[in-house]
């Protein structure tokens, strides 16, 4: 392997087994015309999907005058906090009229409580039971697997729209129209990805781990909890954090959902807050503050998480 | 945690004996038992979600598209009157059309990004910062993503656009013009979801074995042979997969087109999915958009089928 | 410490709801959850215009001062989230006791009786009809002879104009005042935005070398086709100058006029005005926020817009004015009018106690506050010159506004069933032909649609 000079050294680890960038220095092989592409291609890709970022703190740090009044300036035209000021209605409403924006009566802190709450019962919920039921799709045996697994399979294929109505008139036969458990349930048990996902993870656990553990008498469940769950920490993680951001990103099903303060979450509380721009023209600065308010706390959980997030999503041995 | 990910890849072959040698010494009955109840338990969360949130609310689904159906008041069975209408209705297949349109371009676009970056990430860098920042657009919600594009792409105060005149191409409608609004969109979600692609993508490729490609380096492969004659082949289960997912929320676009154009100008984005919503919760008329999303079901289904045979055709050449 | 207490509570009633879940998914609970309906009564009011809300806030603490007992929780949503959550809200029977109404979607409301006719309430069947700007009572009439609405405000359209510019082009505001239109080459009223049109060069649009490529200024702004509203503010009073009507009967109609050749020439005529560069094309400016930031950022010099929007406007720092749609062929210069009102949904947990606040909005008390706050001219004829007093001194002559409903020269919003389906029609329809530039004889086709639509309720 190492006779041939072309590969990176942190290529052929048949393992993940991620190769600090500072260890590989004194081996850096020369740099080819296709490395440099590759490289110009890499700082491109970057450039464009951090730039709309770059592009919300801009507008937001600026007066909405000066944004239509300097559209291309690269820093903020005019510099002003006014928009983080709108958002957290912290604003008179004289004052933010005359910014372009309408005051609002937003209790942001309290949108981002339900946020947490609901995202977190997704989460959890989606998490504990779908892992449960693509153990047993994956490890248990028992007749007609295939076919359950085929039909629950098919939940994929269901457009949103479909389940939409029936669902709502459910949840409101539940009497959780305007909760956040009325929120959550729909996605709370399962979704079929997760248990999809889940499942090819499970199927590649050397079954010997499994049956030693059952030599020692524990039970099934044990083994599960106990044995399996351990190990499948690091892409059960990363289920977790892509269904964390699916439910606090989700609108339309809280928006119908929500009618008041009790229930209302992040996502529709930024387009109530987008409904009070006044005729006059949107609101940008104050619209892109309250976007990155409602981006913050996915950003800090994914700093949290980065590491045990991509390093390994369980596609392995993909069956 | 780098020895769990180690173990995680295993012979499959060894997995597959290992459970031909499982049937212990046990009795029938109590095998059977275990068979059933244990897997019951596990199954019983997820199961509960499914009936209750996907698989009645499909069935209540198909049941209102044989309906004359307001929302408010009950339905009425029509027999096959929404799918004679269906048929008949020119804005249906158009909207169908768009929507393929979009897909196309989505996932074809969406795709091969996606491709670039996991190779890049497989290749060239390991850095979490990169896997990260490929990520953070899914940060942010559909809703957001559609705003913060639809403020830089404005045609009179849009970044985009004021970059365009200053180099002399002139100003672009992107989401006005019936020619560039349906690419636009899918760029849009292109770059929301690119990240996400890509890390599915990159679990897959670093699965795959190893000494396939020593062996192909040592015959003397150049990486573009590489890439054609051995990545791609092994990679195409894990693609296949992906497609399917990418493909089944790509054919559910709205958020999107109803912030950016609400399906206009003239109907020129009036995707599927915004046709059979504005339909049913628009206009009263829940029986015929259920009939539509019945089409939409049948349409994902043939999709899904179709991916799924390639898939196992395929599994063959991998084994 | 306040917070953290009731987060417990909210997990507590989360837990609880669980519960109920589980006990209602099973079929063992005769009670699933019904919400607690609590014994206070508070009536639920919804509004979509923020410009309007303080001024109903206003209204609702005067209504709690003389009504002990009941209190007014307003919400306001956005425009397009609004009806979506009404209509949710009904399936839910979570949605508000009184609502704004809007006359495109109240028949709709009124086919699927989720609101209930006013004349059976007490307090709403006590107001007098006859105190409100004429026809508005008429628009909230249902073909049974009901009304379902109680007229809050009403509304016309007219042109705001920037007058400095209007000087610069060596016009006077007289030249405005009595301008004349045709469909055939515009009148009057072409002449005067064709020579308020100046490109990059300082060339003006009635200029020799003008540049329609390269528009610095607009005589006419505009920023959507007004399929969804038969043009109200764009080019129902054109259209309506050459006689034609949407519908042949003002209520309640059931055919739509889009084949009349006189409305198709008119808006050839209107959308033409894009080809000459006397208009923006579709597109250039964002749809979403209305027509006047092109006056307010001085990209055009004349934009018609209803006067909801006069506060809006009044907030710009430019000088502007105000004029009349032009004199057409009929000699009149009609303007489309139209008004929201206030409807009890059939989910209203006390109506009587919902009829009393709506009756109290349509009382001269807050239509008077209403009045002084500038937002909209209200209901009640004797709270129009409070309005538009409260407009003057805002800087913006109301006039042109009042004059159209003191000279009865209005048409009205049509009213009809199928409104959501016929919008649906239209909307792409006018689309084409200001995007695309399609002939407004493609119009026939949207008119048979409309036709079928009528006859089998599919469109």
């Amino acid at each position: 392997m190492s006779t041939i000079p072309t590969v990176d050294p942190a290529t052929p680890a048949p393992t993940p087994t991620p190769a600090p960038a500072a260890a590989a220095r004194p081996r850096r092989p020369r740099p080819t015309p296709g490395k440099v592409l590759a490289w110009v291609a890499m700082a491109l890709i970057v450039l464009v999907t951090l730039f709309p970022f770059y592009w919300m703190l801009r507008t937001a740090l600026s007066t909405n005058a000066s944004l239509y009044e300097d559209p291309a300036a690269v820093l903020p035209p005019e510099f002003s906090t006014g928009g983080f000021a709108r958002v957290f209605g912290a604003q008179s409403q004289e004052e933010a009229l005359a910014e372009g924006g309408a005051a609002t009566s937003l209790v942001f802190w309290r949108y981002i409580v339900n946020s947490l709450i609901v995202a977190t019962l997704v989460t959890v919920g989606q998490l504990l039971f779908c892992a449960m039921a693509a153990y047993a799709f994956a490890r248990l045996r028992w007749p007609g697997r295939d076919l359950v697994f085929g039909i629950f399979l098919a939940g994929l294929m269901v457009p949103t729209i479909f389940t939409l109505l029936p669902n709502f008139v459910l949840i409101k036969e539940l009497g959780l129209i305007d909760n956040v458990l009325g929120i959550a349930l729909p996605t709370m048990f399962m979704t079929p990805f997760a248990i999809f996902f889940l499942r090819q993870f499970f199927l590649n656990i050397p079954r010997e781990i499994e049956e030693a553990a059952l030599l020692d008498g524990v039970s099934r469940v044990g083994i599960f909890f106990k044995v399996v769950l351990p190990m499948a920490a690091a892409p059960m993680a990363t289920l977790g954090i892509l269904t964390y951001m699916t439910a606090w990103n989700d609108y339309f099903w809280p928006l119908m959902v929500s009618y008041t303060d009790d229930s209302r979450v992040l996502t529709v509380a930024l387009g109530v807050f987008r409904a009070q721009s006044p005729q006059t023209g949107t609101d940008w600065a104050g619209l892109m503050a309250a976007t990155l308010v409602a981006a913050l706390p996915m950003v800090v959980l994914f700093a949290l998480f980065a590491k045990r997030i991509v390093n390994s999503i369980g596609f392995n041995g993909l069956k | 945690m780098s020895t769990t990910t180690r173990q995680i890849v295993l012979d499959p072959d060894a997995a597959r004996n290992r459970r031909a040698r499982e049937r212990g010494p046990v009795t029938r009955r109590s095998a059977r038992r275990r068979g059933l109840l244990l897997p019951l338990a596990f199954l019983a969360p997820a199961g509960l979600g499914y009936l209750v949130f996907y698989l009645w609310p499909t069935v209540r689904g198909i049941w209102l598209s044989f309906t004359s159906f307001n929302l408010l008041t009950p339905a009425e069975f029509v027999g096959l009157d929404n799918y004679r209408r269906l048929v008949q209705d020119p804005l249906f297949w158009d909207s169908l059309g768009i929507t393929v349109w979009y897909v196309v371009l989505n996932i074809g676009l969406q795709t091969v990004l996606a491709l670039i970056i996991a190779l890049m990430m497989h290749q060239l860098t390991r850095s979490t910062f990169l896997r990260g920042v490929v990520l953070s657009p899914f940060m942010v919600s559909n809703v957001v993503a559609a705003l913060v594009w639809l403020w830089i792409l404005d045609t009179q105060f849009g970044v985009a656009n004021q970059v365009l005149e200053w180099l002399g191409v002139g100003s672009i409608g992107f989401l006005t013009d019936e020619f560039w609004s349906i690419p636009t969109i899918a760029a849009i979600n292109v770059w929301r979801h690119m990240g996400y692609t890509a890390l599915l993508i990159f679990a897959g490729l670093q699965t795959l074995p190893d000494t396939v490609y020593e062996a192909a380096r040592i015959d003397g492969a150049g990486e573009t042979r590489i890439f054609f004659s051995i990545t791609m082949p092994l990679l195409r289960p894990i693609l296949a997969l992906v497609l399917i997912m990418t493909i089944i929320g790509s054919f559910q676009v709205f958020d999107t087109v109803a912030v950016t154009t609400s399906g206009g100008p003239a109907n020129s984005t009036n995707v599927l999915q915004l046709y059979i919503y504005d339909m049913a919760f628009g206009r009263f008329q829940f029986g015929y958009a259920a009939a539509m999303s019945v089409a939409l079901l049948i349409v994902l289904g043939i999709i899904t089928f179709i991916q799924f045979k390639l898939t196992r055709a395929n599994k063959t050449d991998l084994d | 410490m306040n917070a953290s207490h009731r987060r417990s509570r909210r997990l507590r009633g989360a837990l609880a709801g669980l519960a109920a879940a589980a006990l209602g998914l099973t079929g063992c609970a005769s009670e699933g959850g019904e919400g607690v309906s609590s014994s206070s009564k508070t009536i639920d009011y919804w509004l979509w215009d923020t410009n309007q809300l303080p001024a109903y806030q206003r209204c609702a603490d005067l209504f709690e001062e003389s009504h002990p007992g009941l209190s007014v929780n307003i919400t306001q949503y956005g425009w397009d989230d609004y009806w979506q959550l009404l209509t949710a809200g009904f399936i839910a029977e979570r949605g508000p006791d009184v609502f704004t109404n809007h006359v495109s979607q109240y028949p709709q409301y009124v086919s699927l009786e989720t609101v209930q006719p006013l004349d059976e309430l007490e307090a709403t069947a006590a107001v007098d009809e006859g105190e409100f700007q004429e026809g508005l009572s008429e628009l909230w009439t249902g073909e049974g002879g009901r009304m379902y609405g109680m007229p809050k405000d009403w509304d016309t359209v007219a042109a705001f104009y920037n007058k400095d510019m209007v000087r610069e082009a060596g016009l006077t505001e007289e030249d405005l005042a009595t301008w004349d239109w045709n469909p055939r080459d515009g009148g009057g009223f072409e002449d005067v935005i064709a020579r308020l049109t100046v490109d990059e060069n300082g060339v003006r649009g009635d200029e020799p070398g003008f540049d329609k490529s390269k528009v610095e200024v607009y005589g006419l702004g505009l920023n959507e086709a007004g399929g969804s509203s038969f043009g109200q503010a764009q080019w129902s009073g054109f259209a309506a100058a050459t006689g034609w009507r949407a519908t042949d009967e003002p209520f309640w109609d059931t055919s739509y006029n889009f084949d009349d050749p006189r409305a198709q020439e008119a808006l050839d005529w209107y959308f033409g005005l894009v080809d000459k560069g006397y208009m923006p094309a579709y597109g250039q400016f964002n749809q979403a926020d209305g027509v006047a930031p092109q006056i307010a950022s001085g990209s055009a010099a004349i934009a018609f817009d209803g006067s909801w929007s006069l506060r809006s406007y009044a907030r710009s720092d430019l000088d502007l004015g105000t004029a009349r749609y032009p004199t057409g062929p009929d000699g009149q210069a009609a303007s489309m009018m139209n008004g929201l009102a206030d409807s009890i949904s059939r989910d209203a947990d006390d109506p009587e106690a919902a009829a009393q606040w709506v009756a109290f909005m349509a009382s001269p008390e807050c239509q008077q506050a209403v009045a002084r706050d500038g937002v909209v001219f209200p209901s009640r004829q004797d709270s129009t010159p409070l309005a538009a007093e409260a407009f003057a001194q805002m800087g913006l002559d109301p006039e042109p506004f009042t004059a159209p409903v003191e000279e009865d020269e209005v048409f009205y919003f049509p009213v009809t069933d199928h409104g959501a389906d016929v919008r649906a029609l239209a909307i792409p329809a006018l689309e084409d032909i200001y995007a695309n530039r399609a002939p407004a004889s493609t119009l026939d086709r949207t008119n048979r649609a409309i036709d079928v639509l009528f006859e089998t309720g599919e469109g």
